[in-house]
C-alpha cells in the first residue's frame, strides 16, 4: 500500500484511522530508526575495511629493515625479503605479520669470565670487596695462560648485523650467542699466551688473536655479524699486585740502565769516529805538508849550493848567523854570560825539579 | 533484497574466517610442527607456511622453535688425564630438528625437560674427554700442542652421536668451552707459584739489565778501539805515503850531504827554540864573539 492510498482511506474512516495512524507512525518511526541504523551500520562497516586495510600501511626506519611473514613465510628470498627505509604496505595481521630488524646500529657485549667479583658500581665508587687469598670459581672469573698462570682479563666487542635474517631468524637470543662466542675466544686466546705476553709484551696480539677468534665463531655459527671493534683488558690477580709492581720496577730499572748502556755506547763509538776521522785528517795534512817542506828544502838545496861550493864556511858562518839572529829574536830570555876578568868562565847553577813546599796545614793557619 | 545479499555476504565472510580458523594454521619462520591426529603424528612440518587440519579433537598441532638455542651446562669439575682438576663450563647451541620425533620424547614437548636431558649428555660427554686429555691440551702457547677446538669438537661429536642414537629429534649446532678454571684451593698455589717465578724474574731483569748495559758498553767500547785502530793504521798508510813522495828527493840532497846536515840542524835549532827557551851563551858562542875583550863593569874574581 503507498503512502497516497493511505491518505485517503485515513479520511473515509476517522476512527479506525485514529488507531492506524498511531500504529503506522510507529511502524515509520522504526523503519526510520531500522533504516538510521542500517546506514551507521553500513558506514562503520566501511570504516572498518578502510581501517582494516588502512592498518596495512607501516614505516621503515633509517637503521632498520623488515621482513613480511605471509601466513608464516617470508614474502621473498634473500636480500629481497628485507624492506628497507620508507612507507610500505601489507596485509593487516593474522594475513601478514611484521618482523623489524635493527640492522646498522653497532651493539656491543661485554665478556666477564675471566674478571674478579665485582660490580659496575663498586668499580666505579672504587670501593671493590678486597682480595682474598684465593678465586673461588663460583663468582670470580679469570684465565688459564699457556704457562698455567692465572690472570684477569675482560673483552668487550663492538659489532653490526650484517645478515639481518640469519641473526633474528636463526637464533633466539643471538645477542648471547655473540657472548658465548666472545666467552670462547677470550678463553681460547688466554690459553696460547703466557702471561707476560698478555700483559705486557703482545697485548696488540692478544687482542687481535681474540678478535680474529669471534669472528671465526660467527662465522661457523652463522651468526651474520661483523666485529667493528675489540677491546681487552687484563691485569694480574690482585693477590700478587705488589710482586706484579715489583718486577715492572725491575724491567724499568733494567730498560734504564741499558738506555744509559746505550747512551754512552753511542757517545763512545760517535767520539772514537770523530776522533778517527781527526788522526786520519792530520795525517793526511800532515804528509802533505811533509812533502811540501821536503820539496821546498829541496829547492832550497838546490838554490843555495852553488853559493855553499863557493864558499862553504863563508856560507854556514852566514846561515848560522841569520839563524842566531832568528832564535835571538824569538826566545824568552837570553843569559849573556861574559868571561871574568881574570879570563875564567863564570859559572851557572841550576835546579832541576825544585820539590815544591808543603801547603801549610790547617793548625799552622790558625 | 538488497538488505539481505548484504547480510549474505557478511554472514559468508563471517564463515570463511571461522572456517579458516577452524581449519588452518600458520607455521611461522621461526617454527617446526607436529600435526597429530588422535594423538598419532602423522604430518611433520618443518617449512613454514598456511597448512590445513582437522578441528580439534580430530587434530591437534603442536609448534616448536627451531631457531638454535642456548644452553649453559653448570661448572662441572673433572680430572685431566694428567690428574689435574679442572672446573669446566660448557655452551652449547642447539635446537628442535624433527617435532615429530622431539613431541613423542618428553611429555607436551618440553624443552626445559629436554635441556635437562641434554645436560646430562653434555656433562658425561665433558668429563670423558676432559679425562682423556692432559691440561697442556687446554693451555698451551704451541698451537701444535693446543688442543682447545680437538676437545671441544670431541665434546660435539659424542653429544651428537648420543642424540642421534635415541633419535630425540634434537640437533646440536655448535659446542663450546665458556669457563676453564681451577679448585679454590688450587688457585693458592698457583698464586705462590707465579709469586716465586715473579720474584726470579726480578732477580733477572736486575742482573740481565747489568749484564746488558756491561755488554752494550764493551762492544762499544771494541768498537771504538778497532775504529781509534783503523784510524792510525790509515793514518801510519798515508804518513808512509807521504815518506815515500818525499824520499824522491832525496837524490837532490845527496848531491852534497854535508850543506844538506848544515842546513837540517840551522832548521833544528830555529825549529827548537821559542819564546819559552832561555838562551844561555858566553863570548865563545858566535856571534857574541865580537864582545870578546870589550871593557866590562864584572868584578874580578879574587
Amino acid at each position: 500500500m503507498s503512502d497516497h492510498e493511505h491518505h485517503h482511506h485515513e479520511h473515509g474512516h476517522t476512527h479506525e484511522h485514529s488507531a492506524s495512524e498511531g500504529q503506522d507512525a510507529g511502524t515509520q518511526a522504526l523503519a526510520e530508526a531500522l533504516r538510521s541504523s542500517f546506514f551507521i551500520v553500513k558506514v562503520v562497516m566501511l570504516l572498518m575495511v578502510i581501517a582494516f586495510f588502512g592498518s596495512g600501511f607501516f614505516t621503515v626506519g633509517a637503521s632498520e629493515k623488515v621482513v613480511i611473514l605471509r601466513f608464516g613465510k617470508p614474502v621473498g628470498e634473500g636480500d629481497k625479503a628485507l624492506l628497507g627505509p620508507g612507507m610500505h604496505w601489507s596485509f593487516p595481521y593474522p594475513v601478514d605479520e611484521l618482523v623489524r630488524i635493527t640492522n646498522s646500529a653497532q651493539q656491543s657485549v661485554t665478556t666477564t669470565v675471566g674478571w674478579y667479583f665485582t660490580t659496575p658500581e663498586q668499580e666505579l665508587s672504587g670501593e671493590e670487596l678486597p682480595a682474598g687469598s684465593t678465586l673461588n670459581p663460583a663468582i670470580d672469573g679469570y684465565l688459564i695462560t699457556a704457562d698455567r698462570d692465572i690472570v684477569h682479563s675482560r673483552a668487550t666487542i663492538v659489532y653490526h648485523v650484517r645478515d639481518p635474517i640469519a641473526y633474528t631468524f636463526g637464533f633466539s637470543n643471538a645477542p648471547m650467542m655473540v657472548l658465548n662466542a666472545l666467552n670462547n675466544a677470550l678463553i681460547h686466546a688466554g690459553a696460547s699466551f703466557n702471561t707476560d705476553d698478555i700483559l705486557i709484551n703482545r697485548q696488540t696480539d692478544f687482542r687481535d688473536a681474540v678478535q680474529q677468534r669471534v669472528m671465526d665463531l660467527a662465522d661457523q655459527e652463522h651468526l651474520g655479524i661483523e666485529v667493528d671493534q675489540c677491546t681487552v683488558d687484563s691485569i694480574p690477580p690482585r693477590q700478587l699486585a705488589g710482586v706484579f709492581a715489583d718486577v715492572v720496577n725491575a724491567r724499568e730499572t733494567s730498560a734504564n740502565s741499558i738506555t744509559a748502556a746505550q747512551s754512552e755506547a753511542t757517545n763512545l763509538v760517535l767520539q772514537a769516529g770523530a776522533e778517527a776521522a781527526a788522526k786520519i785528517t792530520r795525517a793526511v795534512v800532515d804528509s802533505g805538508n811533509y812533502v811540501t817542506l821536503v820539496k821546498a828544502d829541496a829547492k832550497r838545496f838546490n838554490d843555495l849550493l852553488p853559493q855553499y861550493r863557493t864558499n862553504a864556511a863563508l856560507f854556514e858562518q852566514q846561515q848560522i848567523n841569520l839563524a842566531m839572529a832568528e832564535v835571538l829574536t824569538n826566545v824568552g830570555d837570553k843569559w849573556f854570560i861574559p868571561e871574568n876578568a881574570n879570563g875564567k868562565s863564570s859559572q851557572l847553577r841550576l835546579q832541576l825539579n825544585p820539590e815544591p813546599p808543603a801547603p801549610p796545614t790547617e793548625g799552622q793557619n790558625q | 533484497m538488497k538488505r539481505n545479499v548484504m547480510t549474505l555476504i557478511i554472514g559468508v565472510i563471517l564463515v570463511v574466517i571461522f572456517l579458516l580458523l577452524l581449519f588452518t594454521f600458520q607455521v611461522r619462520r621461526t617454527q617446526i610442527a607436529v600435526v597429530t591426529t588422535f594423538g598419532k603424528p602423522v604430518a611433520n612440518l618443518d617449512q613454514p607456511g598456511l597448512y590445513f587440519k582437522w578441528p580439534w579433537p580430530i587434530q591437534h598441532v603442536y609448534k616448536f622453535d627451531n631457531r638454535i638455542q642456548n644452553f649453559e651446562d653448570r661448572p662441572s669439575q673433572s680430572l685431566t688425564a694428567d690428574s689435574n682438576p679442572l672446573i669446566v663450563t660448557v655452551y652449547v647451541g642447539w635446537r628442535i630438528s624433527d617435532a615429530a620425533a622431539f613431541y613423542p620424547k618428553f611429555p607436551g614437548g618440553s624443552v626445559e625437560m629436554a635441556q635437562t636431558m641434554l645436560e646430562n649428555m653434555v656433562r658425561n660427554a665433558q668429563n670423558a674427554v676432559v679425562a682423556s686429555n692432559t691440561l697442556s691440551a687446554f693451555v698451551n702457547a704451541d698451537p701444535t700442542q693446543l688442543k682447545f677446538d680437538e676437545i671441544q669438537n670431541e665434546m660435539l661429536q659424542t653429544v651428537q652421536t648420543d642424540l642421534a642414537t635415541n633419535n630425540y629429534g634434537m640437533k646440536l649446532e655448535f659446542l663450546g668451552l665458556k669457563k676453564i678454571q681451577l679448585p679454590d684451593s688450587v688457585t693458592q698455589a698457583v698464586f705462590d707459584r707465579m709469586k716465586a717465578n715473579r720474584q726470579k724474574l726480578i732477580d733477572n731483569l736486575k742482573s740481565q739489565g747489568v749484564a746488558d748495559a756491561l755488554r752494550i758498553r764493551s762492544a762499544a767500547d771494541s768498537d771504538a778501539a778497532r775504529t781509534l785502530a783503523d784510524a792510525n793504521a790509515e793514518a801510519i798508510r798515508t804518513r808512509a805515503e807521504g815518506e815515500a813522495e818525499a824520499a824522491k828527493t832525496l837524490p837532490t840532497f845527496e848531491q852534497n850531504p854535508q850543506l844538506a846536515g848544515f842546513l837540517l840542524r840551522i832548521d833544528a835549532i830555529k825549529q827548537s827554540l821559542n819564546q819559552k827557551s832561555t838562551l844561555i851563551f858566553d863570548e865563545g858562542i858566535p856571534p857574541f864573539d865580537l864582545f870578546q875583550n870589550l871593557p866590562t863593569n864584572s868584578v874580578p874574581n879574587p
